[in-house]
């Protein structure tokens, strides 16, 4: 055993010498899947972004004014509509977050920790609210509650609730259960990593059942910071609740007022990017004040020792409670905007000044037989795939950065353009689009995309990157590093390890964030109005403009049939993966 | 690029273990210096066991090793193979190595079998053969018949068993152990280092481990390297270490039984006498000394018995006392300090007076930054009786 300190020969192999020339050069700039997934968020989300949010303070750039550098769009944002509107945003946001989450969590703990029968209800159920962009939803209360209503038509006087509906109350209502599904996705994958060893630590050292509860609501902590994250920046970046009841109701939100700024004449780019900005600013502070909670807390406790924790079984009162629980709660959230939309759909005559009206299925079969009713799923459909598979992909090394243990420049580089692009409302991320694919020298560089279906799978992907990341992180950061070292040290490349050892371990979510993603985008609204092709309109569009044409019947059919659809495609999605996944990845994170 | 190892293995074939040699290995976590100018030679087929506290650098030294951490500057090299050599780095699953995790690192959606069979896919074997290996790996570590299990329905120790099946069963040419007994029961621990030393040796394989415990690493090793603050303080046979440590640090981490403070009376070669307030102690030092230095007396725990010697003995009070099966364990405490696991094969009780005798060949003298006043024109100090 030397410590002499001796020269070493050293016979340098040919593997390890220095590549010269053309191999050289190659080898410099190969292409590896970093290099791929850092190209692909510069062009999808830096760019744009950037472009758009730079109009802001630099009108001039993009020949919107005549400053290079200027602040004064900002006044407007913190005076007058602007700021009231701006305000109002920030206070729904703070109470959505905070109401999903608690739902969430109480839902979690009673689906993943407990026997209650009605579970099995909510993990179905949850995905339907997932399906159901917020606009659907607030049109399901609209149809019901509006005047000459469906309630109305059915005798009922809801004029009380009508005006709740159509205010602070209703909007807060809607954007909380729009939030459930995301709080409760990312709290019930972390506490389904978690062994319950934990608990029974608080119990036998004389802790109650509430303080076992309370020690695992402090380890999923992370989670339930996430979980408010997102849905606090859903919540103030929320278009389609904008464009419905804040509209009727005269209750103005951050997002109505850009829309009517882009929609004014002429139009106010520097203000509505000044305000992308402050609700911007307003998601990053979110995010700062979840950052300093959890500083020096470690929270990873999923590996190969974790043991999967039993249910609690309830008495006979709790499992009646609970279930009434669940059952109230599916009936808020979407029993009663899914009533909605189905009586609408099949009313004949809603939306006329009809005295008489029958109830059929002669909506639906005009859907069907239509072509220009129909086409618009079917396209809808094709770009949900390839924007779910590419935005699943990025997300998994995204939230793999994201979840590193160093704080690495990139870590941070992609935590900022991620958080930027969900505080960015959906329709002001599609003029980012518009505005940089028009540029000349995109053109020049023979770029010509703007208009086609390429350019909007972009887009939808990039919209849908953001929350599709911050759904894998909990996952991915639950994940010891020692496996994949493992895995390496025993003979498998980078990319292998991944597959064989990280994606295993997290199949469920990824199958679960696809989903998600496949769902969002098939009737996602200001993007695809922005942004489709001509002659190829999405779902969204498509009803949109039946609604705009009265066609309140055939409006709500395709809403009807696109959110059946999606249901189908989760369901065929669940009987494969629980059909041929192997038995080791069904394990994990699975219901018992 | 050439891959180490790549070619199929025989069964019983011996394994082309390698020698390890690190040179000027550096590794920085922003300010904190993790490695520092790091030296190391490792013999083929030797067990060598780092030993030193957390912080020393001894997992970054290990994952170097493994490929899983780059290092700033410096080199590794397997036999003539560099593999780490300022900005080279060859990637881990090239390196035909294999590792036991600290935390067993098993893979929670494959079962023992499949967790195993994983590390034989680099030796491109056929099924029949490959299941056969894999089989055979579990059968060596106590485990036959659990393959089917995942590893959460397997205690820690059979865990960590088959963390070991997996790194022996490809017979790999290099052996790196993170700590693998260090969340493990005593007893579990003993077995396993039992079965990690026998097979290791069994293999041929050169084999490297870490650990902070001194009496894992005197058992395992056939030299031992002890690492404090990213630098290697001394590397030798364990009997070496332990009886002349190079310095305090090593001396004070490879087991003490306690220490006290003194000054030199006395130099003859290797031997020194102290005083100790007014008595003296003789004992052995590896540095220079003159009489007057302050020193630190360190005293090993095979130096003590409660004896009546009249010799280089010290008069104590018995503070604990604890049976450990060959015989009982005692805390004594004297007017310098308290002196621990002092061996009897008889029990003395608590609160007894006792003379403690102290081996000076096993009792260390260093110097001590401390500054010891002690009157040495002091008549009355007691001699050395």
């Amino acid at each position: 055993m030397a410590l002499d300190g001796g020269l070493l020969v050293r016979h340098r192999v040919p593997f390890s010498q220095e590549p010269s020339g053309l191999k050289g050069v190659v080898n410099r700039f190969r292409i590896t899947p970093m290099a791929v997934f850092w190209t692909l968020i510069t062009f999808i989300l830096v760019i744009p972004i950037l472009l758009f949010l730079s109009v802001a303070f630099s009108p001039r750039l993009m020949s919107q004014g005549h400053q290079w550098f200027t602040l004064s769009s900002f006044k407007p944002v913190f005076s007058g509509a602007y700021g009231i509107a701006l305000l109002h945003s920030l206070i729904i946001g703070v109470v959505a977050a905070v109401g999903a989450m608690i739902i969430a969590l109480s839902m979690a703990w009673l689906v993943i920790r407990t026997n209650t029968p009605a579970r099995v209800l909510w993990n179905t159920t949850i995905f339907a609210l997932f399906l159901a962009p917020s606009y659907l939803i607030a049109l399901g209360w609209q149809r019901l509650f509006e005047q000459r209503g469906v309630l109305e038509i059915m005798g009922f006087s809801v004029a009380p609730i009508r005006n709740l509906l159509y205010g602070p109350v209703g909007i807060c209502m809607v954007l909380m259960v729009k939030g459930i599904p995301f709080a409760y996705l990312v709290i019930a994958n972390a506490m389904r990593g978690l062994g319950e060893e934990f608990e029974q630590a608080v119990r036998v050292h004389g802790g109650s059942r509430f303080e076992a509860f309370k020690v695992m609501a402090s380890l999923l902590m992370p989670s339930l910071f996430s979980a408010m994250a997102i849905v606090f920046a859903e919540a103030i970046s929320d278009f389609g609740v904008a464009s419905t009841l804040s509209s009727v109701g005269h209750f103005s939100v951050a997002t109505y007022q850009l829309y009517q700024g882009i929609n004014s004449i002429p139009v106010n780019f520097p203000v509505s990017a000044a305000t992308s900005i402050t609700l911007l600013a307003l998601v990053i502070l979110a995010i700062l004040a979840q950052n300093k909670a959890l500083r020096g807390r470690s929270f990873r406790t999923l590996s190969g020792r974790t043991r999967p924790a039993t249910l609690t079984k309830l008495s006979l009162f709790g499992k009646i409670s609970t279930s009434g629980y669940i059952v109230v709660l599916l009936i808020v959230t979407l029993g009663i905007p899914v009533f909605g939309a189905i009586s609408a759909s099949m009313l004949q005559g809603l939306g006329s000044l009809l005295s008489h009206y029958s109830i059929n299925f002669d909506n639906y079969s005009r859907v069907l037989h239509s072509r220009f009713l129909r086409n618009p799923l079917i396209y809808s459909t094709e770009m949900s795939l390839i924007t779910a598979t590419l935005a699943v992909g990025l997300a998994a090394i995204a939230s793999k950065v994201l979840t590193s243990a160093r704080n690495s420049r990139s870590k941070r580089f992609v935590d900022f353009f991620l958080l930027a692009a969900v505080a960015l409302p959906g329709i002001v991320f599609a003029i980012g689009y518009i505005f940089t694919y028009n540029l000349k020298f995109i053109n020049d560089l023979g770029l010509h995309i703007y208009g086609t279906s390429f350019l909007l799978a972009l887009a939808y992907t990039a919209n849908a990157l953001p929350s599709t990341s911050r759904s894998l992180v909990g996952n991915m950061g639950q994940i010891q590093e020692s496996m994949m070292d493992a895995a390496r040290v025993h003979g498998s490349g980078a990319a292998k390890a991944w597959v064989d050892v990280t994606m295993p371990l997290i199949a469920r979510p990824l199958l679960i964030a696809w989903l998600l993603t496949f769902s969002g985008t098939l009737l996602e609204l200001p993007v695809s109005e922005l942004l489709y092709p001509p002659g190829s309109p999405p779902v969204a569009v498509g009803i949109e403009l039946s609604l705009a044409g009265f066609d309140y019947g055939g409006g709500t059919a395709i809403e009807v049939l696109s959110i059946l659809w999606a249901l189908v495609v989760v369901g065929i999605a669940f009987f494969l993966f629980n059909r041929f996944a192997p038995p080791g990845w069904k394990r994990l994170g699975n219901l018992r | 690029m050439e891959e180490i190892g790549k070619s199929t293995m025989s069964d019983n074939a011996p394994v082309n273990a390698y020698r390890v040699e690190i040179r000027g290995a550096s590794k920085h976590y922003g300010a904190l210096k993790a490695l520092n100018q790091f030296d190391l030679t490792i013999e083929p087929g030797t067990f060598t066991v780092l030993l030193g506290p957390s912080g020393s650098g001894k997992s970054t030294l290990i994952r170097s090793i493994a490929g899983i951490e780059r290092l700033d500057s410096g080199s590794i090299a397997f036999g003539e193979r560099v593999v780490a050599d300022n900005g080279f780095h060859m990637a881990p699953e090239k390196r035909d190595l294999a590792m036991v995790f600290q935390d067993y690192a098993l893979w929670p959606h494959m079962t023992a079998f499949e967790n195993v069979a994983y590390a034989l896919k680099r030796r491109s074997l056929d099924a029949s053969e490959s299941d056969r290996r894999v089989n055979e790996a579990l059968e060596r570590v106590g485990l036959s018949s659990k393959g089917p299990n995942y590893p959460f329905q397997l205690s820690g120790g059979e865990q960590q068993r088959v963390a070991l099946a997996r790194a022996i069963v490809g017979r790999p040419s290099l052996l790196l152990f993170d700590e693998p007994l260090s969340n493990l029961d005593a007893d579990l621990r003993e077995r396993l280092r039992v079965e990690i030393a026998t097979l290791t040796r069994e293999i041929g394989a050169t084999a490297c481990y870490i650990t902070h415990d001194q009496s894992e690493a005197f058992a395992l090793a056939d030299q031992i390297g002890v690492l404090r603050a990213g630098e290697l303080q001394q590397i030798a046979a364990p009997e070496e270490i332990y009886r002349s440590p190079a310095n305090r640090f090593v001396a004070a981490f490879t087991g003490t039984s306690g220490s006290f403070l003194g000054v030199v009376t006395e130099v003859h070669g290797h031997h020194v006498q102290v005083a100790l307030g007014k008595r003296r102690i003789e004992c052995r030092t590896s540095t220079p000394l003159k009489v007057g230095d302050s020193v630190e007396v360190l005293i090993r725990p095979s130096a003590t018995s409660l004896s009546h010697h009249h010799s280089n003995s010290l008069p104590a009070i018995v503070l604990d006392v604890a049976y450990r099966g060959r015989g009982y364990e005692h805390v004594v405490e004297c007017e310098f300090g308290v002196i621990s696991s002092v061996f009897a094969t008889e029990s003395t009780a608590r609160g007894s007076r006792v003379e403690i005798y102290i081996d000076p060949h096993n009792c260390l003298a260093f110097p001590s930054e401390k500054r010891v006043e002690v009157d040495l024109s002091i008549s009355e100090l007691t001699p050395i009786k």
